[in-house]
């Protein structure tokens, strides 16, 4: 079932899947770097989606999970329904399901060798510095006024030093969001 | 086994905004409520699996792996990115009909906030786990370096493995 087919014969589901296993091999960088490389792929190259519809599932994706992920699963899903989606997904996560899972085997495996101790010990300031600057780059871009600071105070107290389930602090704040956007709706 | 899958499942239906939200999330469930793994281990899991291309939330499967082997971390795997495959197969088909998409953005945005606290209380609990000068030193200038350059995390967690391994 193809939900609109556009003016190109129907794309294989073998594409689908060797494409977006492609993009999950060769996108280092991670979420807009993918984004990114499957618009180049996917609507530049082989014009399979308009560049609104990529742009659509782009906004849509940001809703739950990552981004690049449902990226890819729309794309997919444009193309050939829910076949297509899901083998987007699966081949957009091989490659890195793969990796990881060698990985983690290794660390476990050797994780008492003293050089491997070293190597780890030293990429930890590292990834605790990479998640700092998120903060910084996300506080400067998504705090803004005196409501959204006291909220990001608020949680980071919670979670931080009240030690309160990160789990419920993020599902209240969402109520407290989502009040708010009503709220918002109703005056303007 | 079950109990991994129905925690991956929950974490995966609440996880929106990037995925950088996973990293509190999955440290207070796994480090602080299940003590499946040290903070050390989460750690290292954030720097494997920041070396794929994958998004963060390949941590699942890290510590799946770790928690219950090859099939754990398949289970992790799928689980964590059931639900926003499964909604955005829905998306996908209602599309052009979702009128309240500006109450979902209008919300979103007003979480990020949130997102950005918790985000911050994880770095806060991770440093705990840093004891020696050279290690906080190490910090700041990998924050630098974040902050000021647009150098690729993977990159960085590579050199700084090396330069741990030589020195």
């Amino acid at each position: 079932m193809t939900p609109d087919s556009h003016q190109h014969p129907p794309v294989s589901l073998w594409e689908i899947f060797a494409l977006f296993c492609t993009v999950g091999l060769t996108g280092f960088g991670g979420g807009m770097a993918i984004v990114a490389l499957a618009e180049r792929m996917v609507v530049k190259e082989r014009q399979w989606v308009s560049p609104e519809e990529f742009l659509h599932g782009l906004a849509f994706g940001q809703i739950l999970g990552p981004f690049s992920l449902n990226t890819c699963t729309f794309v997919g899903y444009r193309l050939r329904g829910v076949a297509g989606g899901l083998l987007a997904a699966a081949g957009f996560l091989l490659p890195s399901f793969l990796i990881v899972s060698l990985l983690a085997w290794l660390y476990l495996r050797f994780q008492h060798l003293h050089l491997l101790q070293k190597a780890l010990a030293g990429t930890n300031p590292v990834v605790i510095g990479l998640i700092c600057a998120v903060v910084l780059d996300m506080g400067k871009k998504q705090v803004r006024g005196g409501g959204a600071w006291l909220l990001a105070l608020a949680t980071f107290a919670a979670a931080a030093l009240l030690k309160l389930n990160v789990a419920l602090v993020l599902a209240a704040s969402l109520v407290w969001a989502l009040a708010a956007a009503f709220h918002k709706r109703g005056t303007s | 086994m079950l109990t991994l899958a129905w925690t991956y499942l929950r974490i995966g239906l609440i996880f929106f905004g990037g995925g950088y939200v996973l990293i509190p999330l999955l440290q207070h469930l796994l480090v602080e409520q299940y003590k499946w793994l040290t903070l050390r281990e989460f750690l290292d899991g954030v720097a494997i699996s920041q070396l794929t291309p994958g998004p963060l939330a390949m941590l699942a499967t890290f510590t799946g792996v770790r928690v219950a082997g090859f099939g754990g971390g398949l289970v992790a795997t799928i689980c964590i990115f059931a639900p926003c495959i499964v909604l955005m197969l829905f998306v996908g088909r209602y599309y052009a009909r979702l009128k309240e998409i500006d109450l979902i953005r209008s919300t979103l945005d007003g979480v990020l906030p949130a997102v950005v606290g918790l985000v911050a209380s994880a770095a806060w609990s991770l440093g705990t786990t840093l004891g020696s000068l050279r290690e906080w030193l190490t910090l700041l200038v990998a924050f630098c370096i974040f902050r000021w350059t647009r150098i690729n995390p993977m990159v960085m967690i590579l050199g700084a493995g090396i330069i741990g391994m030589l020195f």
